[in-house]
């Protein structure tokens, strides 16, 4: 049992605060590190690039926070970007739909696949691991379907082109998209009642029952939510890559998850917070970037800049495993010494 | 007993179906020679799937699986390249792979860490290593390794016969030894286990080991299909074993299933390509396919849970 | 708190010995002593010859103590004999099972309990009785010297519990010592040789039963004087806030319920666990809809399908599990107490943390919860505290009926009373107050009105200051006097 009445010493607030911190610390050293050691890492440009290359990977962790927070998982968003991003293609190049107009198609339908994961989910009250695996495949598997296997959409107008590879107001494009996704995430999160449903949720899904809380529609909008802005993040995916195929968004959905579970979120749901994810998010996408400024260090007889995305892939793996074992680690160390000293 | 394998009888007779539709529509898919090679080619993955069908039945999760089986190749073929006889290079990877099960089983057993994270992570360690020391390059194998240097059909033979082996052999120790009622029992309620005299935490830690061990053996059994191994040869390995398992009846919330509802599974899985292409359809409907097949089965088993909790 | 305070307990072989006490009196601890589940403060264990401090849960098995729980602790998904097989004798891992002769032994053991159950069965599929009489073979077979026996005629059938007395009379003709524990008086006095009555978490004696007499055996239960620590009573009930009419549900085993509540006045429920009390809060909260009968509120017929619906009908329900249902411990005061008031607190959706903070504190003050601020996680408070959170979530939704499940349950004795004063302030302020409760003391003083359950349904209406013989004597089905 807790000991009660002792009041909120700066101590315990810091250990809520901690994992953020740590996080910060994290993101400073590595641009600190890249800055010495990278060439022109700092530079207008490649702080652009930073973001232009991975927007779409932070968009599905911020959306891949409140799923986790209810104590579920998505794995379907990547391949609901693959599908998305096909559908885009299609409207516009086939059916000859406005860029603009594709683009809110190709929202809604991430929205209706995160609606029959929240159907499966919430209603139906099924694991969401093994559903979002079996979307995972489904949604893949039509976009694959709908490109005969192949085929991939190009030659999109300049003025859409833009949103994935020209700057506004100094930013990239579809960085200011971001911002926008994020203040809705973070709004959403922490500043409605929807988040505080979340997280009662993801702590105890009875209790919340118990207390009146709508579960299935709050779970159901984490999800669909989830869809959407995978849908979104096919549609600058595309733009960025000029080019509308199947295998959009492979593997995102766990570098999202990782972003998330790095930015301190429980995986069994409850805890975490939204600046935590950005973080996550920020810690990957800088050590992403930076590894491949680091032209001139070698190591293993290879340019560091070469391997970067292997590299980076490690440390992220690495880094992940770290930030989970810590704290039961030294639970566990701490109650060896104590009882030690008995 | 019909209720309790109701679900592999289901996908018997889906299979059966599919059989039966082949056989009348398009009898060149049992000519010998091709069905033989796709069997073979399957023979890892049934492998990799008596793993992660124990994993699910203690309540876990390997998503690591493909890693670990990727990984165990090259390690296989460095070794083999390194002109070390086979015997040892099948040594250096089933002990890689355990030695990699025991790290998730170590963080996921003594840690208490969830195991879809854990194994989320070292799936992306291992990969990205792999990438590193590897750098995608195909890797030459010596002669006398493929086919473990016998004719093509006896090394299939081998393969296959290996494969089959080894399921009757862990089927058959599911049932019968009582190691495995000790699996059943943990993944049912860990609590009542460790008071009936288990210990849950060495038999979460065993299963990972044994399936990491068990990726390695799948994973020489591919390597000796081709002259070249292929340091991605598991990717994907990983969501087709667990789409297996789960369409065979293994309960994702542990503690069900059995090692013939996931062959019957895979076999399912498997022939959706096959299947496809025989009947002249386009063949890139299989991923879609397979997962509505994986979403039916989900959808089934929430379906026969409910009953059951209205019953109880 | 003292679950047990120096109590004294000896069986001797070949006794039924039966342990006999109000819910909370201390049975459940003593046997978790007894099992090695808990280990004793003070005190010393002695079997056979051997004598010890404490027990493992092993080291007891060893010893041959078998214990059969009211909620039987077998694997769902295995078959009966791979169950009986398995807590037998844990077989070494890389043994082979021998299914045949384990198969026999699972029909041997149930065939002397008498059993109608296939060895091949599955666990899951077993009825609750059925799973029982498992549990009672594993105990037969695993060749105890000491059983213990929780309930096991709970939720027996008439027939079932006849095998179950010739099982209990077998395990005693062959030396073996059981522990029975049992609130149906007629199986005491038909089964137990000696009688132990725990009060309060201490034994107040142990007897021959047949030195005893019913009316003495409820005597000894009930015991004390209901102490004045109770607020009084005040005023007049005003109009009927709740009446329930033929209220049945099979899915609860609740089944024909009258009741009316009015506005100001506390009704006690009285019961044993099992007897359908928190089944009915369960109906009326939506959470288990009725299946026929009415519920009016205010006059007017509602149904509830869930707790949305029944919290905007103005029911307000404070569940008997706190940690599961109750109050979230990692989230703070402040979120806890306002979880059920988000519509109306925060309109918009959008969280108003200043009243949010200032609702709390309200309450924090009303309700005198010990802590440093709205800010402090549920878990940092004590029991008392967490339960007076509860109830604030609950008045902040300003309902017409309360319905207080177990109320007092794992609260110390200052808290406790505080919250006996809270309660009455309610119904002094006009709210109609259900209060389900194993307490009998606190029932009793309380209570403007008694009814007793039993079996699913209400047996007994009795008034405020009733004697606690007569709501003890309708709990257990003796005769008593039947108002309802």
């Amino acid at each position: 049992m807790h000991e009660m009445s002792s009041a909120p010493s700066k101590s315990l607030k810091g250990i809520f605060a901690r994992h953020e911190v740590v996080l910060l610390l994290v993101v400073a050293l590595e641009v600190l590190i890249f800055s010495l050691l990278g060439r022109n890492f700092l530079g207008e440009a490649n702080v652009s690039n930073i973001f232009r290359h991975s927007v779409e990977i932070g968009m599905l962790a911020l959306v891949m926070t409140p799923v986790i927070l209810t104590g579920g998982i998505d794995l379907s968003v990547g391949s609901m970007m693959g599908l998305c991003a096909v559908c885009f293609g299609i409207l516009v190049k086939e059916a000859q739909f406005s860029p603009l107009l594709a683009a809110l198609c190709s929202v809604a339908i991430g929205a209706t696949g995160g609606g029959l994961n929240a159907f499966l989910i919430a209603r139906l009250k099924l694991p969401p691991l093994i559903v979002t695996l079996g979307t995972f495949s489904l949604f893949r598997g039509l976009a694959e379907a709908l490109t005969k296997g192949s085929k991939s959409y190009s030659g999109f107008s300049d003025s859409f082109l833009a949103l994935g590879n020209s700057e506004v107001a100094g930013l990239p494009a579809q960085l200011w998209i971001f911002i926008a996704v994020a203040l809705g995430v973070y709004l959403l999160v922490h500043h409605t009642t929807f988040g505080r449903s979340f997280r009662a949720i993801g702590y105890s899904p009875e209790g919340s029952r118990y207390a009146g809380l709508a579960v299935g529609r709050n779970i159901s909008l984490a999800y669909i939510l989830a869809g959407a802005v995978a849908g979104l993040a096919a549609v600058i995916f595309v733009a960025r890559i000029g080019e509308a195929r199947a295998n959009a968004g492979i593997g995102y959905e766990l570098l999202a998850i990782t972003a998330v579970v790095l930015g301190g979120t429980s995986i069994f749901g409850g805890s975490g917070t939204v600046c935590g994810t950005l973080l996550g998010y920020l810690a990957v996408a800088v050590l992403n970037n930076g590894l491949k400024r680091i032209m001139d260090y070698e190591l293993l007889d290879r340019k560091i800049s070469d391997m970067a995305s292997e590299l980076s892939g490690l440390l992220t793996g690495l880094l992940l495993i770290v930030a989970l074992a810590i704290t039961p680690l030294l639970r566990i160390l701490a109650t060896r010494r104590s009882r030690s000293q008995h | 007993m019909m209720r309790k394998y109701s679900r592999e009888i289901i996908v018997a007779i889906a299979l059966i179906l599919l059989m039966l539709a082949l056989a009348a529509y398009a009898p060149a898919y049992f000519d010998p020679q091709p069905l033989l090679s796709r069997f073979t080619s399957q023979a890892p993955a049934l492998v990799a799937a008596i793993g992660i069908t124990l994993v699910i039945i203690i309540r876990q999760i390997d998503i690591s699986i493909g890693a670990q089986f990727s990984m165990c190749a090259v390690v296989a073929g460095v070794a083999a390249a390194a002109g070390m006889p086979l015997p040892v290079a099948v040594l250096a990877a089933v002990l890689t792979g355990a030695v990699m099960g025991a790290f998730n089983g170590l963080l996921v057993a003594w840690l208490g860490l969830p195991s879809i994270v854990v194994t989320l992570a070292t799936m992306v360690t291992w990969n990205e290593a792999l990438r590193l020391w590897q750098q995608g390059r195909l890797m030459n194998l010596p002669a006398g390794i493929q086919w473990f240097g016998l004719s093509q059909s006896a090394g299939q033979g081998i393969v296959i016969g290996l494969s089959v082996v080894l399921l009757i052999a862990f089927a058959w120790g599911m049932r019968n030894l009582a190691l495995g009622r000790y699996v059943y029992a943990t993944g049912t309620d860990a609590e009542a286990a460790r008071l009936a005299g288990i210990n849950p935490r060495w038999m979460t830690f065993g299963v990972f080991v044994l399936t990491g061990a068990l990726a390695g053996l799948a994973a020489v059994l591919n390597m000796v299909q081709s002259p070249q191994v292929q340091p991605n040869a598991g990717d994907g390995l990983e969501l087709k074993v667990i789409a297996a398992a789960v369409v065979g009846g293994v309960a994702i919330t542990g503690g069900r299933g059995n090692l013939w509802g996931v062959l019957l599974g895979l076999l399912l899985l498997v022939n959706v390509n096959p299947a496809l292409t025989y009947f002249h359809q386009p063949p890139y409907w299989e991923r879609a396919i397979q997962g509505l097949v994986i979403l039916l089965a989900v959808v089934a088993d929430g379906l026969q849970r409910g009953k059951k909790v209205k019953h109880a | 708190m003292r679950a047990l305070k120096g109590v004294s307990f000896d069986l001797a072989a070949g006794e039924v010995h039966a342990l006999l006490g109000e819910n909370g009196a201390g049975k459940s601890t003593l046997i978790k002593v007894i099992t090695g589940a808990h280990s004793p403060d003070e005190g010393t264990l002695k079997v056979g010859d051997e004598t010890l401090r404490s027990l493992t849960p092993a080291h007891a098995r060893a010893l041959g103590i078998a214990c059969i729980y009211q909620q039987p602790a077998l694997f769902p998904d295995l078959t009966v004999a791979e169950n009986i097989g398995l807590r037998l004798k844990k077989p070494k891992p890389f043994s082979v099972v021998k299914r045949g002769s384990q198969r026999q032994m699972a029909i041997d053991l149930l065939k002397r309990v008498g059993a109608e159950i296939s060895p091949d069965a599955e666990v899951r599929e077993l009825s609750m009785p059925e799973q029982q009489l498992v549990e009672i073979a594993c105990a037969l077979g695993s060749g105890a010297k000491i059983v213990i026996m929780d309930e096991p005629t709970a939720s027996l059938t008439q027939k079932e519990q006849h095998l179950l007395f010739g099982v209990v009379k077998d395990l005693r003709a062959s030396g073996v010592g059981v522990v029975y524990i049992s609130h149906r008086l007629e199986e005491i006095f038909a089964l137990a040789d000696r009688v132990t009555v725990l009060r309060d978490g201490e034994s107040v004696g142990t007897h021959a039963v047949k030195d005893l007499t019913e009316s003495a055996m409820i005597k000894l239960m009930v015991g004390r004087e209901v102490a004045t620590l109770y607020p009084p009573a005040e005023g007049e009930p005003g109009e009927t806030v709740l009446s329930l009419k033929g209220l049945s549900c099979a899915e609860g085993g609740v089944q024909g319920i009258n009741l009316e509540v009015r506005a100001g006045e506390i009704v006690g429920m009285a019961g044993l666990v099992g007897a359908g009390r928190t089944e009915l809060a369960r109906i009326l909260f939506g959470i288990t809809p009725a299946d026929s009968g009415e519920i009016l509120l205010g006059g007017k017929a509602v149904k509830m399908h869930s707790p949305r619906e029944a919290i905007a009908q103005g029911i307000a329900y404070v569940p008997e599990d706190r940690r599961r249902h109750g109050v979230i411990l990692e989230m703070p005061i402040a979120h806890n107490i306002t979880m059920a008031v988000h519509p109306r607190l925060f309109p918009g959706t959008w969280l108003r943390k200043k009243s949010e903070t200032s609702l709390a504190e309200d309450f924090i003050r009303d309700l005198g919860i010990k802590t440093y601020g709205p800010e402090a996680p549920g878990g940092s408070l004590s029991g008392g505290n967490q339960q007076k959170v509860s109830v604030s979530r609950w008045l902040a939704t300003k309902p017409k009926l309360l319905i207080l499940d177990e109320p007092t349950q794992g609260v110390d004795v200052g808290a406790k009373s505080e919250i006996h004063r809270i309660i009455r302030g309610l119904a002094k302020e006009g709210l109609a107050v259900l209060m389900i409760s194993s307490d009998l003391p606190e029932v009793l003083g309380m209570s403007d009105r008694i009814a007793v359950m039993r079996g699913g349904t209400i047996t007994a209406v009795l008034p405020g200051g009733a004697d606690a013989h007569d709501v003890m004597a309708a709990a257990l089905g003796q005769s008593g006097r039947e108002v309802a």
